[in-house]
């Protein structure tokens, strides 16, 4: 593995009395793509909510780029680096797919209220600053046209899109997709793959949890597969796939 | 279309100003009507920056309007210049907001609306039992005291005419704030919040602080206008700021189109400015009905467009000119 980017160490996380993860520790290398997969209820999202500070581990840290990070709030991991997707798409629906890449930026830009009102020469720089890089962003990733949509009216696979667009307005180290093809046919899936190895190759590490077995073993580096909170493999997509322990847990004993 | 629609602006702005100098002798209650509307314009796009913008339901907004008005009385009362007043009326209104959000704006939806309006009642009860500073019931001027009249270089504001224009004055930077604000990146991160707060957190918005931010900034607005109110009308007492005009406030924006500039004018102008030039058309007796008609208004705006008459648009961002 090349210089990691994020370590996970024995982080385990209880909720009045469930374990809903207990020790797990790993590493993601810059520029890997890590895929995360397991049972429903295994604890992935929870894993995803942890590393993002949406709430702290009950034991365990969190190390991004060096630096502890363990419970810090939301926001703040966003300006650290880390930035997400959501399960359920949330993007912000009544503003347009423009602004919504807009709001991503916020945490790199720093314009407060009375340059706002008073227009001033480094507000309005920064405005175009943001407006630029957010339509830059919707190019990239094919959503340009739509810019002035409001984001509910966007087809399903085109929330999905977005979602990973404001997430990169952050400009962000490592990037964590959570079941980012739920509802998408195979040949919107296919494309999704092609956008994450494009992010991937802006030297952005990623984290995807993910459920179509054919996606996540064609797309990820290496894999990690989580049971009823417990790290049970990891490895390869190919030594994973043999891994006995893996395919009971998901197809149980004979 | 867009060469004419430049116009437009300057129009309305020149038709405000002349407007009173036409009715000065024909309809000098036109004059305060006006005046009126503009007070609870600048209260209405106070309180959109909380609940338009970024959908926090404030139930006691009329408690910003009567400190505002309450510390604007008791100043002027003991000679202290309106212009001095007014800082420190907005001041005022700004930490007494702030402080009220720190335990507050941890409350999400019905919780925050009801605290919100147990604190409109209690300021109003204090107003009503605090007799030594308020003098309670008999409300402001006591007996053989006065406000301080406004001076604005050698002009004395005496008649209406002086207040709809330094009240208009007021509306023209309130409305230029709201759309400043709303064209920003703290602007944009209020609407954000008010689409999905857990979204908003974890694209990077503090959102603790930007909720502070804009429910200072509503507070701002309101104790500015009960400032101005205070010294137009010249009385204030307790039972001006009663629990239904709060509501009647969220009504003009709910009526009109929340986050939406332009809706909260017009619910302002349906709520206020129509029912008094009906009282003028119509004679008194209508006053009886007015209450029958605003709840059927109510009714109908919430059955047909539940978002207000003027739904906010989110502003079409030219997109080609920056790829």
């Amino acid at each position: 593995m090349s210089e990691k980017i994020l370590e996970i160490k024995n982080v385990s996380k209880n909720f009045s009395g469930l374990e809903a993860l207990s020790g797990i520790s790993f590493e993601v290398g810059k520029n890997e793509i890590l895929g995360l997969i397991g049972p429903n209820g295994a604890g992935k999202s929870t894993l995803f909510n942890i590393i993002t500070g949406v709430y702290p581990p009950s034991r365990g840290s969190v190390v991004y780029k060096g630096r502890d990070i363990t419970g810090i709030p939301g926001h703040q991991a966003v300006r650290a680096g880390i930035a997400r997707t959501f399960q359920n798409i949330r993007l912000f629906s009544n503003m347009s797919v423009l602004e919504n890449v807009m709001v991503g930026r916020h945490c790199r830009t720093k314009s407060e209220l009375f340059e706002a009102f008073f227009r001033t020469r480094g507000f309005r720089k920064e405005e175009d600053e943001i407006k630029s890089s957010a339509c830059r962003i919707l190019q990239d990733t094919g959503l340009l046209k739509y810019g002035n949509e409001l984001a509910k009216n966007l087809a399903y696979g085109s929330q999905r899109r977005l979602e990973i667009a404001r997430a990169l307005a952050a400009e962000p180290g490592l990037l964590l997709l959570d079941e980012p093809t739920a509802g998408m046919n195979p040949r919107e899936s296919a494309e999704l793959m092609e956008m994450i190895r494009e992010v991937r190759s802006k030297n952005i590490a990623i984290i995807i949890i993910e459920h179509q077995m054919d996606v996540v073993m064609n797309v990820s580096d290496r894999i990690i597969v989580l049971d009823y909170g417990k790290m049970i493999s990891t490895g390869t997509p190919l030594e994973v796939q043999k891994d006995p322990a893996v395919i009971e847990a998901y197809l149980g004993t004979e | 279309m867009k060469s004419a629609g430049r116009y437009i602006l300057p129009a309305i702005i020149l038709l405000l100003i002349v407007f009173p100098l036409v009715f000065l002798h024909s309809n000098p209650y036109a004059i305060q009507v006006a005046g009126l509307i503009g007070i609870y314009l600048i209260l209405c796009l106070g309180l959109n920056i909380t609940i338009g913008y970024t959908g926090l339901l404030d139930l006691g907004f009329m408690a910003f309007y009567a400190i505002g008005a309450y510390i604007a009385a008791i100043l002027s009362i003991n000679n202290v210049s309106f212009w001095i007043i007014l800082p420190v009326c907005m001041l005022a209104g700004g930490v007494v907001r702030w402080l009220l959000g720190l335990p507050l704006l941890k409350l999400r939806g019905d919780y925050l609306a009801i605290v919100t309006l147990a604190f409109g009642e209690i300021v109003r009860i204090a107003a009503n039992n605090a007799v030594s500073i308020t003098n309670g019931p008999k409300g402001l001027p006591r007996v053989g005291e006065r406000f301080s009249s406004i001076n604005f270089f050698s002009i004395k504001f005496t008649e209406n005419i002086h207040f709809y224009y330094l009240i208009l004055f007021f509306v023209f930077i309130a409305i230029v704030a709201s759309r400043r604000l709303e064209n920003s990146r703290l602007g944009r991160a209020l609407v954000a919040i008010r689409e999905d707060e857990v979204a908003a957190e974890l694209t990077g918005i503090n959102v603790a602080a930007v909720k502070s931010v804009a429910f200072v900034l509503s507070g701002i607005f309101g104790a500015l206008s009960g400032a101005i109110y205070a010294h137009w009308i010249g009385f204030i007492s307790p039972e001006m700021f009663t629990f239904w005009e709060s509501v009647f406030l969220v009504a003009m924006i709910v009526i009109g189109g929340m986050g939406n500039i332009s809706g909260v004018i017009l619910g302002v102008f349906l709520l206020v400015g129509v029912p008094e030039i009906l009282r003028d058309t119509l004679g008194t007796r209508f006053v009886d009905y007015r209450m029958l008609i605003f709840g059927a208004v109510m009714v109908a705006v919430i059955i047909f467009r539940p978002q207000g008459i003027l739904p906010s648009k989110r502003r079409a961002l030219e997109l080609e000119a920056h790829v």
